[in-house]
This record gives structure tokens, sequence and C-alpha cells, in this order.
């Protein structure tokens, strides 16, 4: 007996790895300033409705490493209730390679649906 | 069931048990961030749910500690800190690695950072030593709380700067941030909560000693240096200018022409010999400010 609903998260965090980069870039690309994580979130909330693609807290994780290869930068303030925020920004290398991605993904966006369709 | 945010943390804590402890220092960091601020707009948006529902809501969208230490997990598995470089399953020859040296990124950076541990210990040290004569002399004051709370958290502020130079520089992977108070302390509680912190104590060596250990790092780079160069130039200098390679009262000794070759070679073999040592005290002392400045 195959545990579908195991394979199915299993299937899920895969695609999720590459996708939350591309997203976040997106996100971070499109937005008028900086923006923190829970910002992120809400707002990724608002595009996926009922259907959460991945927990919040697996954001974090990429948002670092994106910063890790230079893709965003941060920095923190203080806020007005709570601990500090870290603040994330897109950088030109981020820019760039957002263009770069974006093609990837409509390359493998029109491969996958016609791989899917059999046309 | 968690009750509170704390208790997340300490779960998510024992989850990352044997990770990289700045992983492990930003995951606590980002979810207590993450929690909190959930947290208020949730009880802004619907304040007629518990604190604990409210709790309950937040960790369900933000992640189990299990699933949020598997994703950092995951991430750190993919990622490798700066400068790491993947080492090579071959042996090189011992010439080779030898001279590999100088396309080590690790090995400049350490020189870099020897020779600006000079300025840098002198601004740590004379920040500490005033920082803790005056907590300690202004003390008798009420205000003196105050003061003693600002140098903490000065303190915790060069130290994340500190471990952003020696991740830039050294390669070993530091806290991206330092950790944060509460929200609704008293400052005395901070103060307590800072003198009861074995780091705040570790940092406060760490700065106190990088005076002497950056004093010892300027000056050996700098004699390595002088004296490769030195020897190296020697035999230039002496053709030119009549300037002798050694001299003692009135006799003066020059090199004759056929040990060029030789002084050249034994300047450049100090030189990489200098990298090389740098690059040790690099890692060396990358080790030591790991243990000295990140929170476990």
């Amino acid at each position: 007996m195959v545990d579908s609903s195991a394979l199915t998260k299993k299937f899920q965090k895969e695609m999720n790895a590459g996708i939350a980069s591309l997203v976040l870039l997106s996100v971070l690309d499109k937005s008028h300033g900086p923006m923190y994580g829970y910002q992120i979130a809400r707002l990724l909330e608002d595009y996926s409705g009922d259907a959460a693609f991945m927990k919040q807290g697996a954001l974090y994780p990429v948002l670092h490493s994106l910063e890790g290869s230079g893709l965003l930068e941060s920095k923190v303030e203080p806020s007005v209730s709570g601990p500090p925020r870290r603040y994330y920004e897109i950088t030109p290398a981020g820019r760039e390679t957002l263009v770069v991605w974006l093609g990837v993904w409509k390359q493998m966006k029109s491969f996958v649906d016609r791989a899917v369709k059999g046309a | 069931m968690i009750h509170s945010i704390e208790e997340y943390l300490d779960v998510l804590k024992a989850e990352l048990q044997g990770s990289d402890s700045a992983t492990i220092q930003d995951a606590l960091a980002d979810a207590e961030e993450h929690l909190r601020a959930a947290l208020a707009s949730l009880r802004e948006n619907q304040p007629e749910t518990s604190e604990e529902e409210a709790l309950a809501q937040a960790i369900e969208q933000y992640g189990s500690p299990e699933e949020t230490a598997s994703a950092y997990k995951e991430v750190e598995r993919r990622t490798s800190p700066a400068l790491v470089r993947e080492t090579s399953a071959q042996q090189s020859s011992m010439l080779k690695r030898f001279l590999g040296v100088y396309d080590d990124p690790k090995a400049w950076g350490a020189l870099l950072y020897m020779l600006i541990s000079l300025v840098t210990g002198i601004v740590y040290f004379t920040w500490v030593v005033t920082g803790l004569s005056l907590s300690v002399s202004l003390a008798i004051f009420i205000f003196g709380l105050l003061f003693a709370v600002f140098f903490a958290v000065s303190l915790r502020g060069l130290a994340l700067l500190e471990g952003r130079i020696v991740e830039g520089l050294l390669g070993v992977r530091m806290p991206r941030r330092s950790l944060f108070f509460q929200k609704g302390t008293t400052w005395f509680e901070r103060l307590k909560t800072n003198l009861t912190d074995r780091h705040i104590w570790l940092t406060l060596i760490y700065f106190f000693l990088q005076l002497p250990l950056g004093v010892i790092y300027f000056t050996l780079i700098v004699t390595l240096f002088s004296l490769s160069i030195g020897l190296m130039a020697a035999p230039l200098v002496q053709s030119i200018t009549d300037f002798p390679v050694m001299s003692f009262g009135v006799a003066r000794y020059y090199a004759p022409l056929w040990s060029t070759p030789l002084f050249l070679l034994a300047g450049f073999l100090i030189w990489t010999l200098t990298m090389h040592l740098g690059k040790f005290i690099g890692q060396l002392h990358g080790t030591y400010a790991k243990t000295f400045l990140v929170t476990e």
C-alpha cells in the first residue's frame, strides 16, 4: 500500500525548494521598499488563498540563503512593538538573476504543461 | 501543545541540536520575530480569540518546530558558508598544495584580518575599558543601571560586527544577528539577564584579548612581509643605490651577483610560508571567535 499523503508531502517539498527562491525574489522585486519576514508571509498568504504551499517558517532559511548568495540584502531595524525586525531588499544582482530565473521558469512551465497534456 | 513562544523556541532549539550554532541562532531569532509579529496582528484583528488560540494559529501557519528545524537543516545542507570550497578528492602534489595557498581566498582573507585586527582591537579594547569602568563607577546612581544596560547592548552589537568581519574574512560561519530582549521587560530585568548571561562575559574577554592579539598579528604579518620583500629587493637595491645587504659598524657586506636568485627564492619562500601561517592562524582565530561570540 502506498502512503499517498506522505508521498504528496514529499513531492510538494521538493517542488518548493526551487520555487520558494523564485517567488521570494519576485515579491521583493515588486515591493516598493524593504519588507520583513512576516509581511512577506502575509502577502504570500493572500496570493495562495486557502492552499498554503509551504509553512511560513520555511521562508526564512531561503531568505538567509538568498542573502548569502548576494541576491538580497537585509538590515535590522527596531520595531514599535516587539523585537527588532529584519528587512529584506533585492540587490541589482538579484534583479538580474530574477530575469534569468523567470526565463527558466517559463521554459519549465511550458515543458511541464506539454508533457502533462501529452500534446 | 505549545503554550508560549519561549516554549516553541526551546523545542526548536532541541530539534536543531547538532546543527551549526549560527544556524540555530538564526532560526531562533527568525521564529521569535515572526511569531511575535503574527501574534500581535492576530490579537489586533481578532480580539475575541484567546492568546492560546492565537498562538496555536500562528504556529500552525509558521510550522511546527520539527518542520521549521528540517527546513533550516535542508537549506544548510544545500548551501555552504562563504569561502568554503569543495575540497577535491584527488590528492594534489606537495608543491601544488604549497603554492596553492596563493589561490586560497581564506589565506588572503586571514592576512587582511590580521592587519585590520590591530585597529579593531584598539577600538574594542577602548570601548570595553571605558564602558566597564563607567558601568562600575556609575553603579551608585540610578542612571548607572541604564548606562550598564546600554553598554551591554552595545557589546552585543559589537560582537555581531566582529562576527560579520570574521565570517567575511576568515570564512567561519557566524551569527547573522544578535538575540534581542523580550518586549515588556524592565531595565533592571534586562541588566539581570545580561549579568547572568555567560555569553556577555565571554564577549568581554574576547574584546579585551583582541588588543594584544591584534598587536601580535599585525607585528607578525608586517615583519614577515617586510623581511620577504627586503630579501627579494636587496640585490636590486644594492646594484642601484650602493646600499649593502648587511653592515656591521663600518664593515659593509655586498651579496655577490650569483646569489641574486637565492635572495629572490628566500624572500618568496618566506612570504609563501607567511601565507600558510596566516591561513592557519585565521582558522584558529575563527574557531576561537565562534566559541566566544556565538550564543549556543
